[in-house]
């Protein structure tokens, strides 16, 4: 276990929802580390946030998760010992506008990501864990093109029989149509959704979906995947925010969405990858592993086996 | 719904008036009140078990711990339990992760033991980090504390040991109680996989088995409705009921591989305690009962 007096605190590296993060030095090892913050407060105890980061980031040993090292507790806060990384991939993307036009990254790389992302969330997946939270904010990079999950502030377990599920979950820009209309028994497709937007996201450079509130949000979904109907998604006229007065549309072609903003051509096996993350019926999107198997990733297990 | 029948047969005249309750098979379809007679019966167990074999320890060895009130609060467990399950909206994982936060602690911190001193501000603090580290709807400690009728700052004490203690191994799974005892006899936050030496935790792979790890709720479910579903069986006498699952399940028909009897995740203790807590049981009901 370790003490505070073995970290040298660094520069400061971000402000999240409920804590600061430090850059730090193990000052025994010599290995730099990220040192979250989270403050005590009187009445509300050790955040919850904290609770699940910790208890849940324990069960999770993988190459493409942010590993928890240890958890030091002092008077009125607890730092939490992360294994350091050099960039998240918002930040990454974001420093390769050029001007005001966003530019996605080269496909290979995209490739490369994508398929580390949906290894982690497998992992999750597989350890009864859902992540709730996946955005390019969340994806953390370092300089050997490793890309590991971070922040499970809004994790939570999925085997255990829980009644209250939240809708409140996932940052809107990636939150599933389900979820946008008052599901509350979403499972792993959540996550999966919010794969599909940072895929588009990091062939574009833009966000897919920048809703500002949850009705724009839907309607900017719909706008590109079509609108919802029973025979497509039995149940979904059922959904407490189901809309019954929406304007009815038929979906765009997502290829003549993206390839504007990309120089490399878009091809058949990359956009049927998309299409099965980005099904609006959460029961019809690829799981995680199934993603991982899809022959726009016939290079990696191809290698891999 | 035969099995009762045999403890019964003694006290046949104090049947009268016994309700008998089948419950479902899921612990999440039972009313939360029938949760909370049986934890509360299983809490009085073994409080009265561990209470007989305290009493044989010189009272210099007692550890006091945070959990220690100096008298034993005039509430009794039932009614703490519904209290808390009532204001502070506790859902029924919550209700049976307390139990299994019993082993937990006990088993993260010896000097710990479940006694009338100590129950209620362990429940106290078990139901407020199970509803903090598993439900999306919780509150805040200032109001866990005034419902538990202790001051904030305590709870957060409490909370605090309590996670520091369990290593945050908070969440009900079938090896979480062996994997924190291993953590703490190394003294490492996370154990390497290689310091498990002969016990490969890939062996069991989760994805054969329907609810993959989190079979222990399931487990303590089925084994209190076996201890203490009678309630002649129970020391605790809150409530008039007995209780069964139905026959077909009755039996100890555990699932997939037997993964808790050794390492301890599952109170193997109980079952070996059964006999002797049966008498317990019977003595106090003797004692008890009016002149």
């Amino acid at each position: 276990m370790s003490s505070s007096s073995q970290f040298k605190q660094l520069e400061k590296l971000g402000n999240g929802t409920y804590a600061t993060v430090y850059k730090g030095l193990n000052k025994t090892t010599g290995v730099y580390v990220a040192l979250k913050e989270v403050k005590l407060d009187s009445e509300e105890g050790t955040p919850s946030t904290a609770i699940r980061e910790i208890s849940l980031m324990k069960e999770l040993k993988h190459e493409n998760i942010v590993r928890l090292y240890d958890v030091i507790h002092t008077e009125n806060k607890l730092t939490l010992v992360f294994e350091f990384m050099d960039n998240d991939l918002k930040k990454y993307m974001d420093s390769r506008t050029v001007g005001n036009t966003p530019r996605g990254l080269e496909l290979n790389l995209v490739k490369y990501f994508q398929w580390q992302l949906l290894q982690g969330l497998a992992f999750c997946h597989e350890n009864k864990i859902l992540h709730r939270d996946l955005k390019p904010q969340n994806l953390l990079i370092n300089k050997k093109g490793q890309l590991k999950l971070g922040d499970f502030g809004l994790a939570r377990a999925f085997g255990i029989p829980v009644n209250t599920f939240s809708s409140e979950v996932v940052t809107l820009w990636y939150r599933a149509p389900d979820v946008l209309m008052g599901s509350r028994t979403y499972s792993t497709s959540i996550d999966i959704w919010s794969c599909g937007c940072i895929l588009a996201e990091m062939i574009t450079g833009k966000p897919l979906f920048p809703g500002t509130n949850d009705e724009e949000q839907l309607k900017l979904i719909f706008d590109i995947m079509g609108t919802p109907n029973e025979s497509l998604w039995p149940g979904v006229t059922k959904l407490p925010k189901y809309n019954p007065n929406i304007q009815q549309r038929a979906s765009r072609d997502l290829r003549q969405v993206l390839q504007p903003h990309t120089k490399e051509p878009l091809d058949g096996n990359i956009m049927d990858f998309l299409h099965g993350l980005l099904q609006l019926n959460p029961d019809m999107r690829l799981s995680a592993k199934q993603a991982l198997h899809h022959p726009w990733f016939a290079e990696y297990y191809h290698h891999a086996s | 719904m035969e099995s009762t029948v045999g403890d019964l047969s003694e006290n046949m005249h104090e049947d009268q008036g016994i309700q008998k309750v089948i419950l479902p098979t899921d612990f999440n379809k039972c009313s939360r009140t029938d949760l909370v007679v049986l934890i509360s019966r299983m809490l009085v167990s073994l409080i009265a078990i561990n209470e007989n074999s305290v009493s044989k320890i010189p009272e210099n060895q007692i550890t006091l711990t945070r959990y220690h009130s100096k008298i034993p609060p005039n509430i009794s467990i039932f009614n703490y339990f519904i209290r808390l399950t009532k204001f502070s909206s506790l859902e029924h994982c919550v209700l049976m992760t307390s139990l299994y936060y019993i082993d937990l602690l006990q088993t993260a911190y010896p000097d710990f033991t479940l006694n009338s001193l100590t129950a209620h501000r362990f429940l106290l603090t078990a139901t407020t980090i199970a509803t903090k580290g598993l439900c999306d709807s919780f509150s805040t400690n200032a109001h866990y504390a005034k419902v538990g009728g202790v001051r904030c700052h305590e709870l957060n004490i409490l909370e605090n040991d309590f996670l520091k203690r369990v290593n945050y191994r908070i969440i009900p799974r079938d090896h979480n109680i062996m994997l924190c005892s291993i953590e703490q006899k190394q003294k490492k936050f996370v154990i390497d996989k290689n310091a498990l030496g002969s016990f490969d935790l890939d062996s069991y792979s989760y994805t054969d088995r329907p609810k993959s790890g989190y079979n222990v709720l399931d487990k303590y479910y089925r084994r209190i409705v076996q201890l203490v579903g009678s309630f002649n069986a129970s020391p605790d006498k809150s409530k008039k009921i007995d209780y069964v699952l139905p026959s077909n399940i009755d039996k100890d028909n555990e699932s997939g591989p037997q993964i808790n009897e050794q390492r301890g995740s599952l109170p193997n203790h109980y079952s070996q305690k059964r006999n002797s807590e049966a008498k317990d049981a019977n003595t106090y009901h003797k004692r008890s009962k009016p002149d």
